[in-house]
């Protein structure tokens, strides 16, 4: 069974779970964008520092549940980095300086820079990914990209509803593994499997947009439960995410 | 031509949908929000309520149905009953003039069906909401009826009234029309005349599975199931009962070998079932799981039932599906996703029976089965028993507990807390 990430009340009550979650969003995108202005291996290392810094202190993250969570995408970033370092036409370049040869491979200096400055970007977008997963709740996502992004509240809580059965999936799957067993037949990764699946996929996706419309879902204008309203914390958001790129550019290397 | 309202539901649909409540069997299939709050607030939003007039009612509604304190949880945390409870209260909030409830109680412990069902027996007291209860178990629901509609298999009504009119003046076709009445009791063996219930047999054979010292988590550190010891012989006809998520499912699974215990050891006859090959394994045992739908691996019903058969077994099989209800002539060239609940139960059933396996684990078998289902089903299964095959039934149907197992094992909070004869 797959278990979804769902941040801890104590993150979601946190500042940083207070902020808009459409702000985060905005906030994420223009680090990523500040991120391709620079090959440097230093600067995507300080806004991953920073990022997780924060995320600790002002989001009330665990630090256990952050590390669990970035960890193994750290480790794929390496292994990006190490896959292009080692794949790079450049390597096969006669005026590039060889590092090292390892059988059929050459290794040299310019590859290496790009593999490390491929492995620091990756680096700081799990960070920065991870810290928003982990201090926003779904619902006020959506809640935020409606009200204050104005989707549309059919597409926006459609998608949520499809995003609350991923678990379920999981079950299906497995039950669906199980099923082929028990019934004799070898091979649990069969095509046929992936066609269960979708038809349950698709037979539950029906159910729950009957269970929506039976609840009066899309019959006419809506009103909001849940508010999303800009606050100071919004301002102040905005503002240390301005530093933070400011300083995280400086850093030389 | 449906009215509510004396407006046609069609053209006036969305008129209707604010009239009208519906709450279905099977509670992960109507929740749509991720708090328990949220989810009773979305009819509310839905049908423009004001604001403050929905932080009024929510609480409100949960309170109604027993769930107050519970409006930051999230729904999928809850246990079955607390679910549909939730559910009940979405449906409720807006003040529907017509509940329509779908088997509501069909997929809940008696507990729980018990807590929904005192639910409904306040809203009937309150008498400002029309209720339409569609169910096939019908202890409590002839109680809570003031008019009945019985329909037959062809979806003709067979008569409708006042409940007591109708009991006497139809009860005879009612019950040939294979619905359970309120005469029917849950009732021990065939024969009538018996009142004394046959001692427990021991068990019959030799032991074929066995459960030793057997923990199992789906989480770490949340077991499902702890230490649990357990012998099933051929010939034993074990009913494992206890509350929803007590762990009968999971054990019913790992004695089978489609889940590997965590800690101890499962012996499935006498070997490892997690490494038994697939081929062999399903000679030694048949699993029927809770929902139909998520094993069906075939397209057709006869392609399904047919599935991995050697064919000697086919004929089997004919006979097997003419015997449940579902005859291939008719019924063979359908999907199994289209056939009705009852039928995908039976259907599901009849892909393990036809193997003659020499146990069979069964999840919630008479699960949406009217009478006649019920007593095809019934006698399928004593044969089978009687022939030797271990039957488990995890199950909460205290029926099918009486008339079929001779031993019940009480699972609570993931241990055997008791293990002893039926009666």
């Amino acid at each position: 069974m797959i278990a979804r990430i769902e941040p801890d009340d104590r993150a979601l009550a946190s500042p940083l779970g207070r902020v808009s979650p459409l702000l985060k969003l905005g906030i994420a995108l223009f680090w990523f964008l500040a991120l391709a202005f620079t090959t440097r291996i230093g600067p995507p290392l300080a806004l991953a520092a920073i990022v997780l810094l924060l995320a600790v202190v002002v989001g009330r993250v665990h630090p256990a549940r952050l590390a669990s969570a970035v960890l193994p995408l750290w480790l794929i970033a390496l292994s990006i980095g190490a896959f292009n370092a080692l794949f790079a036409s450049v390597n096969t370049s006669e005026i590039a300086i060889e590092v090292v040869r390892l059988g059929p491979f050459r290794l040299t200096e310019p590859a290496i820079a790009a593999g490390l400055g491929l492995a620091a970007r990756v680096i700081a977008v799990a960070a920065i990914g991870v810290t928003f997963a982990q201090t926003t709740d779904s619902t006020r996502l959506v809640d935020s990209l409606v009200q204050q992004g104005r989707v549309p509240e059919r597409f926006a809580y459609g998608a949520l509803a499809a995003y609350q059965a991923v678990p379920r999936f999981a079950e299906d799957l497995t039950t669906l593994r199980q099923a082929r067993r028990i019934r004799g037949l070898r091979g649990e990764w069969h095509p046929r499997v992936l066609v269960g699946l979708l038809v349950l996929a698709i037979r539950h996706g029906d159910r729950l947009a009957l269970a929506m419309d039976a609840r009066g879902f899309g019959s006419g204008p809506r009103t909001r439960y849940r508010e999303v309203r800009w606050t100071g914390l919004d301002v102040a958001a905005i503002v240390i995410a301005g530093a933070v790129v400011v300083g995280a550019l400086i850093v030389p290397r | 031509m449906l009215d509510v309202d004396g407006r046609d539901t069609i053209a006036g649909r969305a008129a209707s949908r604010g009239r009208v409540g519906l709450v279905f069997q099977d509670p992960d299939r109507q929740i749509v929000m991720e708090r328990v709050e949220d989810d009773v607030a979305f009819g509310l939003e839905n049908r423009a309520w004001p604001r403050e007039a929905m932080v009024e009612r929510v609480p409100e509604a949960l309170h109604e149905v027993g769930l107050a304190g519970y409006r930051r949880r999230r729904p999928n945390r809850l246990s079955g009953g607390e679910q549909q409870r939730l559910a009940l209260a979405g449906v409720l909030a807006p003040g529907p003039g017509i509940l329509v409830l779908d088997e509501p109680t069909a997929n809940l412990d008696p507990p729980a069906a018990a807590a929904i069902l005192g639910r409904l027996t306040d809203l009937r007291a309150r008498r400002r909401t029309t209720m339409v209860l569609v169910e096939h178990r019908l202890e409590a629901a002839w109680g809570l009826a003031d008019q009945v509609l019985a329909l037959g298999a062809d979806g003709r009504p067979i008569d409708q009234g006042p409940t007591k009119e109708v009991l006497e003046r139809s009860g005879p076709a009612l019950h040939a029309a294979g619905i359970w009445l309120p005469a029917d009791p849950p009732r021990r063996g065939q024969g009538s005349g018996s009142p004394v219930p046959p001692p427990p047999a021991p068990p019959i054979g030799l032991p074929i599975a066995e459960a030793y010292d057997t923990w199992f988590a789906y989480e770490p550190g949340r077991p499902v199931l702890r230490d649990v010891d357990l012998a099933v012989a051929a010939g034993d006809r074990m009913a494992l009962t206890g509350p929803n998520g007590s762990g009968k499912s999971t054990l019913g699974q790992l004695l089978v070998g489609l889940l590997r215990p965590g800690r101890g050891t499962v012996r499935l006859a006498g070997r490892d079932p997690a490494r038994t090959r697939a081929a062999h394994l399903a000679r030694l045992a048949g699993y029927v799981f809770q929902d139909p739908e998520r094993q069906f691996l075939a397209r057709t019903v006869a392609a399904e039932v047919n599935l991995g058969l050697r064919r000697p077994e086919r004929a089997r099989a004919v006979e097997l599906m003419d015997r449940l209800g579902l005859p291939l002539e008719r019924f063979g060239a359908r999907s199994p996703y289209r056939l009705s609940g009852g039928e995908q139960r039976r259907l599901s059933l009849a892909c393990v029976l036809t193997r003659r396996p020499r146990m069979l684990v069964l999840d919630e078998p008479t699960f949406g089965q009217d009478r006649l289902g019920y007593e095809g089903l019934l006698a399928i299964l004593r044969e089978r028993a009687e022939d030797g095959t271990a039957i488990v039934l995890a199950t909460h149907d205290e029926r099918l507990v009486t008339d079929l197992a001779r031993r019940r094992v009480t699972l609570a909070d993931g241990r055997i807390v008791a293990d002893g004869a039926v009666g």
